[in-house]
């Protein structure tokens, strides 16, 4: 059901918070354990929030949160629940503090049912390295749901939440969205607050929205959008009002198609189902263009260099010193530390930590992170050019959908070449929405992307609505 | 073998800042364990920096005070290593783009120190090792502490010119409100780094690193050690090797910390977490307004234009206050050279018997003025000022007042200072004729007894004159 829908019949008191909450709670208890979306259910608190809710709603004083029952992903901390990145390392690590996101939507009454599963520090695409058992994929149990927000992407398609907050470092929204039918929107670097979001790649990393439509993630990020003094990289020129152009005329837009994303590697049925959205577009008026963006063919290893680089040190914190699991063993500062890495991190996480320290050792780093940085220059100036002639830019989300789990796990090169289409918008910083466009023979959703300027998630989120208007989407029978 | 010490400096100074670099705790020294700590200071997850603009203020400031370059664009990098007192295991601090380059001290001798860079970064913790438990304990206080690193050239040949150096950095940091410079508390220390080459050679040896210095005098010591440790090792034919070194201050010697070979790949990248550091020109014109004058430049202007002799204008430039408090003083009364004296011999003469410092003189540079001047002009005699001067500490109230409340005017009424001598010679005939016979010592005697009969207000010089005359 549509948040805005949502909001209405809180207001007009045909169901309570209260009732709706305990609706989730209920589903949760009954479906999740097919898919094991979440790690964390806040039974208690979720209930006592939707009470508080609906006293602020019998008041007359809601705001669009209150009483909206969401997921928030476990990489944000939460005061007081259990935060734990679906790692052994922070297994009972119980945040002293709110990210600033959970602070919006507790402020505002929202309800938070609990902490959604996800990879291991939200290292992956299939959410399958979580410590707490992979995530299932609510269209078909056997397959991934995506990742690194599988979690999040499966609540919602699963109806376990009406929205959910993931976070996405290089496609982890919107991969998952797409392979689970669902929407999901990245915004451009600096418009969330990550104060509170346990960092993986701190330059790329952004908290994102899914949610059963385009309207639905601007009708969230209306809500968590915003300069946060706490984080010096947020910006102030994000606007709010997202779903503004909602409904109006988009025939005028031009829509560029990056020819290198229709490449090789490239799933059949996906480049069809693409390729028909942009058919769908043009038949609107939209004029489409092909475009070029000739760095795609560097952007993976770009992407890899950076976030591993940052994540090796992001998480160098976890030493077993002041928080998180201790190893017993040891005789000294050095065995303790490497002993606690060595028990409490897996073994994605640890092949990340690795790459990245090599990225950045005295003797590689020009030819590595230098280099890659290079490669984000040129890539943010390749994007720059094309945003000069087009209002936003069509391309898969995932060369394939969803495949069965277990089927990449022992071929991570593979898994890293899978986030080819999505990564770049990571590094240049800008907003995408990924949404279902078609399914494929099996079944499972495949899921198209578009990408804006930055700053401009209105015209995506405009363009995309656009589409799912005309579209039906299948619901996950779980 | 003769050889010649090439040596550069790493001085680390806590800035004076209320708070954090990267967090609001207070940034303070002692206090109980871990009470100034927060989620961001002591890294906990999730956690980002906030930068302390006071910091950056200040060591623009500290720029100043050594003539740097303060740059327009400045930004931070991650500097990684494991430590279990460093809670994020990186340290925040600027490497590719300190906020200030280029600067130089001129040290005794007329010799310039180039200075390469000062950066800033933040503190680590502390960790207390309890050897009867068998326990660390990591104290997280000091952690995020704001500091500047002040990186000099290997400009330096002799230990006097370290000395001066460092002196001349404390006492312009100090000036500048950068930083306390409390080398025994640790506000600032000073890591060297030594080699030495045979005299007359121009190719530096390999050198070693001596860390955490926090005295004048152990700064010495550990130079001279070293140059003997390292001229030892070049005569017996062995080789330096390159290493970080501690100062035992108990037992004067230096011993190895780590090799070359143990030293950290610090795996430096750009911090993303906080963007660049931009000042325009006009807020650097405008830090730069804020600077007061430096004691070099006071010291050059009390020697060349005061005509003060080197070591009273050393003794004044020796705080800020004590120096403001004397421009305050000879703004009004430009005798430089009587203020000077005024203040350098009794007004610290009355601080040191009270145990106060400039700081707690309850009197104003005016009236400090003023009583040079009632001094100088005759209107109370040299002891009287000083007796008025103590007054003015012990009970307060105005120069003036006090030398008219306790009759310290000097009378010069000649008439009533005769018929005073005349009783003084009658009283004491066998004195005075004592005195005609030729004993000059018993003139003092007589004198004595003229200031005692007249009163405070006996104008000295004038009761000598016709003293002198009447016992003709």
């Amino acid at each position: 059901m549509a948040l805005q829908k949502l909001r209405d019949m809180l207001d007009k008191k045909e169901i309570s918070a209260v009732e709706l909450t305990e609706t989730y709670l209920n589903r949760i208890k009954e479906k999740d354990t097919k898919i094991n979306s979440y790690i964390t259910v806040c039974n208690e608190s979720a209930i006592s929030e939707a009470k508080n809710a609906q006293k602020v709603i019998d008041s007359g004083n809601s705001t669009s949160f209150t009483g909206i029952p969401v997921s928030v992903k476990d990489n944000i901390c939460t005061k007081g629940i259990k935060t734990t990145c679906a790692s052994k390392m922070l297994e009972d690590f119980v945040p002293p503090y709110d990210a600033t996101v959970a602070k919006k939507l507790k402020n505002n009454n929202a309800v938070i049912l609990g902490k959604t599963n996800m990879d291991e520090f939200a290292m992956g695409g299939s959410s399958q390295t979580s410590y707490f058992g992979g995530v299932k994929n609510p269209f078909d149990t056997s397959r991934v749901p995506g990742g690194s927000s599988g979690g999040a992407a499966a609540s919602v398609s699963a109806d376990l939440c009406a929205a959910a907050l993931g976070s996405d470092t290089g496609g982890s929204v919107r991969q998952p969205a797409s392979f689970c039918g669902v929407t999901g929107l990245k915004p451009t670097y600096g418009t969330v607050s990550r104060w509170g979001l346990i960092a993986f790649a701190s330059s790329l990393d952004q908290i994102g929205v899914v949610a059963k439509s385009a309207e639905d993630t601007g009708y969230i990020l209306n809500g968590i959008y915003g300069y946060d003094e706490n984080d010096a990289t947020t910006s102030k020129k994000s606007t709010g009002d997202y779903n503004c152009l909602v409904g109006s005329n988009i025939s005028n837009l031009k829509i560029g198609i990056p020819k290198e994303f229709f490449g090789d590697g490239l799933d059949d049925e996906v480049k069809k189902a693409v390729l028909n959205a942009a058919e769908y577009y043009k038949k609107l008026g939209c004029e489409i263009v092909e475009v070029s963006l000739p760095c795609l063919e560097y952007a993976v290893s770009a992407y890899y260099l950076i976030s591993s680089a940052e994540a090796a040190s992001n998480l160098s914190r976890f030493d077993g010193i002041k928080y998180g699991l201790r190893s017993g063993l040891g005789e000294n500062f050095n065995d303790l530390i490497a002993n606690s890495r060595r028990e409490g991190f897996g073994n994605e996480v640890k092949r990340r930590i690795m790459l990245g320290n090599y990225a950045l050792c005295s003797g590689y780093y020009d030819a590595y992170y230098k280099n890659a940085t290079r490669i984000r220059t040129e890539l943010k100036a390749e994007y720059a050019k094309i945003f000069e002639e087009c209002d936003v830019i069509l391309t898969p989300t995932a060369p394939t959908t969803a495949y069965k789990i277990g089927q990449q796990e022992n071929d991570p090169v593979k898994m890293y070449l899978a986030d080819i289409y999505t990564v770049t918008v990571n590094i240049a910083g800008l907003p995408a929405i990924s949404t279902t466009c078609s399914y494929d023979t099996n079944g499972m959703p495949i899921g198209m992307s578009l990408i804006g300027k930055s700053f401009d998630e209105k015209t995506l989120i405009a363009v995309c609505d656009r589409f799912e208007k005309d579209f039906e989407r299948k619901e996950a029978v779980l | 073998m003769r050889y010649q010490p090439v040596i550069g400096l790493e001085i680390h100074a806590e800035l004076l800042t209320q708070s954090k670099v990267f967090c609001t705790c207070k940034n303070e020294f002692g206090g109980s364990e871990n009470t100034r700590v927060c989620p961001r200071c002591s890294g906990l997850p999730g956690t980002l920096p906030l930068l302390n603009k006071n910091a950056v203020y200040l060591a623009a400031k500290a720029g100043f005070a050594t003539d740097c370059t303060v740059n327009n664009y400045s930004s931070f990098d991650r500097k990684n290593y494991f430590y279990p007192d460093l809670p994020k295991a990186y340290q925040i601090t600027q490497f590719e783009n300190p906020i200030c380059t280029n600067g130089h001290i001129t040290v005794k001798g007329g010799k310039d120190i180039r200075i390469n860079r000062i950066h800033i970064e933040e503190d680590a913790g502390k960790l207390v090792h309890d050897d009867y438990e068998g326990i660390s304990m990591a104290d997280y206080n000091r952690c995020g502490v704001p500091l500047i690193e002040i990186v000099t050239e290997p400009d330096f040949r002799s230990v006097s010119e370290v000395q001066d150096f460092v002196e001349q950095i404390a006492l312009r940091l100090k000036y500048a409100g950068v930083c306390d410079a409390r080398m025994e508390q640790g506000s600032l220390r000073v890591d060297v780094n030594i080699s030495i080459m045979p005299v007359g050679s121009d190719t530096f040896g390999t050198r070693a690193e001596i860390k955490n210095l926090n005295s004048i005098k152990a700064i010495g010591r550990a130079i001279e050690y070293e140059i003997e440790r390292q001229s030892d090792i070049l005569d017996n034919g062995g080789t330096v090797v390159q290493e970080t070194r501690r100062f035992n201050d108990n037992h004067g010697d230096t011993k190895s910390l780590r090799s070359k070979e143990e030293a950290h790949d610090y795996r430096y990248f750009p911090e993303p977490d906080i963007p660049p550091v931009l000042l325009s020109d006009e807020d650097i014109e405008e830090i730069k307004k804020s600077m007061p004058q430096m004691p070099q430049v006071r010291f050059a202007r009390y020697t060349k234009e005061y005509g003060l002799p080197d070591d009273d204008a050393a003794l004044i430039i020796s705080t800020k206050e004590f120096s403001d408090f004397y421009d305050e003083t000879v703004k009004i009364n430009p005798d430089y050279k009587q203020v000077s004296n005024m203040m350098l011999v009794e007004l610290n003469r009355n601080l040191n018997d009270l145990e106060k410092t400039i700081n707690d003189v309850p009197f104003s540079p005016c009236d400090l003025a003023e009583l040079v001047k009632m001094s100088t002009d005759g209107t109370v005699s040299k002891n009287a000022a000083k007796d008025i001067l103590k007054i003015m500490f012990d009970k307060g109230g105005k120069p003036m007042e006090i030398a008219k409340n306790n009759g310290f005017i000097m009378d010069n009424d000649t008439s009533a200072l005769e018929d005073v001598i005349e009783k003084v010679i009658s009283e004491n005939a066998d004195t005075v004729q004592s005195y005609k016979e030729g004993n000059e010592k018993v003139f003092g005697f007589l004198m004595g007894q003229v200031v005692r009969a007249g009163g405070k207000g006996v104008n000295p010089k004038l009761a000598k004159d016709l003293l002198t005359e009447k016992l003709k």
